[in-house]
């Protein structure tokens, strides 16, 4: 009985039955959920199992090997570039977000430490040369922003392969959005099939939030993309052994603890996971010895090292210094963010925030398939712990032999802990989606698993298919028809990544209806430009309202915004002032009233027919 | 089921991004408000995140604050609501529709008012007339406070509502002017902002109000200085001559909080009134309050 599938079968198993072409053995290959209708309760028939492996990785990709190796990761990697491409190219169409301005201001600094170093490495090495450069946005530590420093020096200065420094700053972020492609991928593939690897890397790449923050010269999508490959790294740590593995994942902590404060809740993931396969090897051992992964104990020791080590702020006064950036984010203040109708600007938070928010935002048919995979894998594993009756100890956790890395514990854990957080009531709610990205790669390869029993029950129900280049051929159509909603709504939010709700709670329209989160960070300015360039009198004074001065000081470098116009930080100093709409910034909107003695804007940028900025003009 | 779910949410979609109302809609609806709304109606747009455009089609002239900023829509005989996607206002439910038209996405409605008032006075009208007076008391001593139409003062968030540029300006800091205050909801309430010193009284005087059976008003404390619970309370007090007419509380966390006031007294009376401000701290109290007589 296939009930575990692919991840729980030995390497030795899996060795075996990619060696043996036969159709006994490519059944035995198939793919997790390739074990029949659903229920997993009972041993599918030889005709649904013949189906079920035909509709797996042999059928899908018949030229490719079927040991996952040096091809998937050309799979991944293409995947990833395509997005990252796709990325660069709609760069210029968005605007800068708050906390853009204030990372292009401290990746500025940082550019001109790295300038020294690579000049004079002594003298960068002197206290008040690191401190001059590195007290910047200490808040947060330094290895996007260094990248994002590094692509500036040698992407624009340098090679001049960018013409904006925006997007040469941008663009280690998104390189970052391309690496949780690949990873998702591969570890999609690994887990389940080459055909969930690739819906589920692509469903995360079409999710419209993701595709927003992926542009950005933020943190969030690249926590997302080293959460994902930090687990990976742990995960094949754990099917491979050795040391090797074990370094890497400690090295991938510690990079990941570098990236962003998400990397503090991993041990929330990789302690029960590693109490659970060190249990499961006791009771596999003739000894009963209990072996923690050596990865753990890597991340524990080396992870720090690298954190450290890649911070220069923390080279002096360390402890201080990390005590204090411990404190910014355990003390982290409130900001206003609206849900159903409601500005919330301080604990408690609602726990409702995050499931709604997840399904106001993430299309539908991936939720679904989310769901038909999540459910598949749910069954199997309470069935490992509570085999029934009659069935084969070997289905029992303490029993099993294969799958030493207990894949769907780690799959299900990885996907929890970033969303549990949102569930204690203190936990501030104010980056909307974004700050619980790193669970969706895990979504998306869940998605991808929901995505082979959909295919499976296709080649059940369409017999007729019977050359592997009729499955394909179908498979492909499946695909195609899956993607289509998410990648038409993806690329329908942009610019407006913030504002767009998906089309199952309306859209942007319904967005507002329910009364969720318009847009925060001010980046919508940009898209005034068209009005702007009609009709703002020359140096016109321009109250920016929530745009952060870096950002638009950026925007008008660039000539995103024309450079003659003049920010100003009132509606009263103003020729032409700027609302971004949002529940709680009503107060800056009466507010224009007054000083443009009117109460009807001049013009509103809308998306959907939903108000995103609105423009007063003085007459 | 599932591809089948796939193209309904393709469908959902390419349908919910054709389906805004198009300037044209706007327009045409924006003809049939001004042809029916008279100046004592309210003009209103649903759902609320709509109004934005709906001001921006229909005007300032349709869209005037006093519409805008209701305090509530007791005072108004009849309401033309603007609304698309088949949304009603909420302060509207119980109001009768007595004619509605299309506009290709957008629909105007005409509701009346099912238990229409007589307005008989508005004291937020009375700024800058000659029968309004505003002082600074101290003790027994009056202060006037000099009234001056210069620029409002605005700034960005937290500043509070803006200072008008109408307004009586005295020398505790203190002022008196008509302005817009976002309420705990962030709605939108015309009201005399009225931010009283923490040592002593802010007086207004209005010499001629016409009073009917009740003064009937509204107060609160701009949201964000309200909102946070920690602010002390203000209290207004009313009187007529000798007459006192009544004492209302603000605390904070009330929000835009109703009051009515028995004026049977002096119905059919025009008489003075006056009302004092009054707080124990003046840390952000940003306070307005409105009243009318009916």
């Amino acid at each position: 009985m296939s009930e575990m599938g692919e991840t729980e079968k030995s390497e030795k198993e899996k060795s075996e039955s990619e060696k043996a072409p036969s159709s006994a053995s490519r059944s035995d290959a198939a793919s997790v959920g390739d074990t029949g209708s659903g229920s997993g309760s009972e041993a599918p028939s030889s005709a649904s199992r013949s189906d079920a492996a035909s509709a797996g990785d042999a059928g899908s990709f018949f030229e490719l090997p079927k040991e996952i190796g040096g091809i998937d990761h050309v799979i991944g990697i293409g995947i990833g570039a395509i997005y990252v491409t796709w990325l660069v190219r709609t760069a210029r169409s968005l605007g800068f977000a708050r906390d853009e301005g204030f990372y292009f201001h401290a990746a500025s600094d940082y550019a001109r430490w790295f300038e020294m170093l690579f000049r004079a490495p002594a003298e960068a090495m002197q206290r008040q040369n690191i401190d001059a450069s590195w007290a910047t946005n200490h808040e947060h530590p330094a290895l996007m922003k260094s990248l994002f420093a590094l692509s500036f020096m040698y992407l624009h200065e340098k090679w001049k392969l960018f013409d904006d420094a925006s997007t040469a700053f941008r663009f280690p972020g998104m390189v970052m959005g391309g690496v949780a492609l690949w990873v998702t991928y591969l570890f999609g593939a690994r887990a389940f099939s080459r055909r969930a690897g690739v819906i589920g890397a692509v469903l995360l790449g079409l999710m419209p939030r993701v595709f927003y923050h992926a542009h950005l010269a933020c943190f969030d999508v690249p926590i997302m993309a080293m959460w994902v490959a930090c687990i990976y790294v742990y995960w094949r740590s754990l099917q491979e052994g050795g040391f090797a593995w074990a370094l890497a994942s400690g090295v991938m902590y510690g990079l990941t603890l570098e990236t962003k404060h998400n990397a503090w809740i991993l041990p929330a993931v990789f302690i029960p996971h590693a109490i659970m396969v060190a249990l499961k090897s006791r009771s596999a051992s003739p000894r009963g010895r209990i072996s923690f992964p050596s990865s753990l104990l890597a991340m524990a020791t080396i992870g720090p090292l690298v954190f450290y080590w890649l911070w220069p702020w923390l080279w002096n006064d360390t402890l201080p210094r990390l005590q204090e950036y411990v404190n910014f984010h355990m003390n982290h203040e409130y900001y206003n963010i609206e849900f159903l109708h409601r500005n919330y600007f301080g604990p408690p938070s609602p726990k409702a925030y995050a499931p709604v928010m997840v399904a106001a935002t993430v299309p539908a048919i991936t939720l679904i398939l989310y769901a038909t995979g999540t459910l598949e894998r749910l069954r199997a594993l309470v069935r490992r712990f509570v085999p029934r009756p009659g069935e084969p100890a070997s289905l029992s956790l303490a029993d099993q032999p294969r799958d030493r890395a207990l894949t769907d514990v780690l799959l299900f854990l990885s996907f929890c802990a970033p969303l549990a957080v949102f569930f204690l009531p203190k936990t501030p709610i104010f980056g909307g989606t974004k700050h619980w990205l790193p669970a969706y790669p895990f979504l998306a390869i869940f998605a991808g698993r929901g995505f082979d029993r959909v295919a499976a029950a296709m080649h059940r129900a369409m017999p007729q298919l019977r050359t592997a280049a009729q499955r394909f051929g179908a498979e492909l159509a499946l695909g195609t028809l899956i993607v289509m909603a998410p990648f038409a709504v993806t690329q329908h939010s942009h610019p407006f990544g913030l504002s767009a709700y998906v089309p199952i709670v309306g859209g942007t329209a319904g967005g507002a209806d329910l009364g969720l989160c318009r847009q925060f960070w001010g980046f919508t300015t940009e898209s005034v430009e068209p009005y702007f360039e009609k009709n703002a009198p020359p140096n016109a004074r321009v109250f920016i309202h929530d745009t952060a001065w870096d950002s638009w000081y950026r925007m008008t470098a660039e000539k995103r915004i024309r450079p003659d116009l003049q920010a100003v930080g009132s509606p009263g100093e103003a020729q032409i002032g700027l609302l971004h709409h949002e529940l709680h910034m009503n107060e800056v909107d009466f507010q224009e009233w007054a000083a443009f003695e009117t109460t009807a804007p001049d013009w509103v940028l809308a998306h959907d027919g939903v108000p995103i900025v609105s423009v007063y003009r003085r007459k | 089921m599932v591809p089948a779910f796939a193209l309904f949410e393709l469908g959902l979609h390419v349908w919910q991004t054709h389906s805004a109302a198009t300037d044209d809609d706007w327009a045409a609806a924006k003809a049939e408000v001004a042809k029916r709304a008279k100046p004592d109606d309210l003009v209103a747009f649903a759902p609320r995140w709509v109004d934005p455009i709906g001001r921006e089609k229909l005007g300032k002239d349709l869209a005037t604050v006093e519409r805008e900023a209701y305090p509530d829509v007791s005072r108004f005989p009849r309401a033309v609501e603007v609304s698309i996607r088949g949304k009603h206002l909420e302060d509207l439910e119980g109001w009768a529709a007595s004619d509605t038209a299309h506009f290709g996405e957008v629909t105007v409605t005409t509701y009346q008012n099912p238990t229409p008032i007589k307005l008989l006075d508005d004291l937020v009208n009375h700024v800058g007339r000659p029968d309004m007076h505003v002082y600074d008391v101290d003790g027994a001593a009056e202060h006037a406070c000099a009234f001056a139409e210069t620029a409002p003062q605005t700034g960005s968030l937290g500043f509070g509502p803006a200072v008008p540029g109408a307004r009586y300006s005295c020398t505790s800091g203190s002022f008196v002017g008509a302005s817009v205050l976002p309420d705990l909801d962030y709605r939108a309430r015309r009201c005399l902002y009225a931010p009283p010193s923490a040592h002593g009284t802010l007086r207004i005087r209005f010499d001629a109000v016409s009073f009917g059976r009740a003064l009937h008003g509204h107060h609160a404390i701009s949201v964000e200085a309200e909102r946070n619970g920690t602010g002390v309370p203000v209290t207004l007090v009313f009187r007529s001559g000798a007459i006192n007419l009544g004492r209302v509380v603000h605390r904070d966390g009330e929000g835009w909080k109703p009051f009515e006031l028995d004026t049977s007294e002096l119905a059919g009376k025009t008489a003075e009134l006056v009302v004092d401000i009054s707080s124990p701290g003046g840390d952000r109290r940003q306070y307005c309050f409105e009243a009318d007589t009916r």
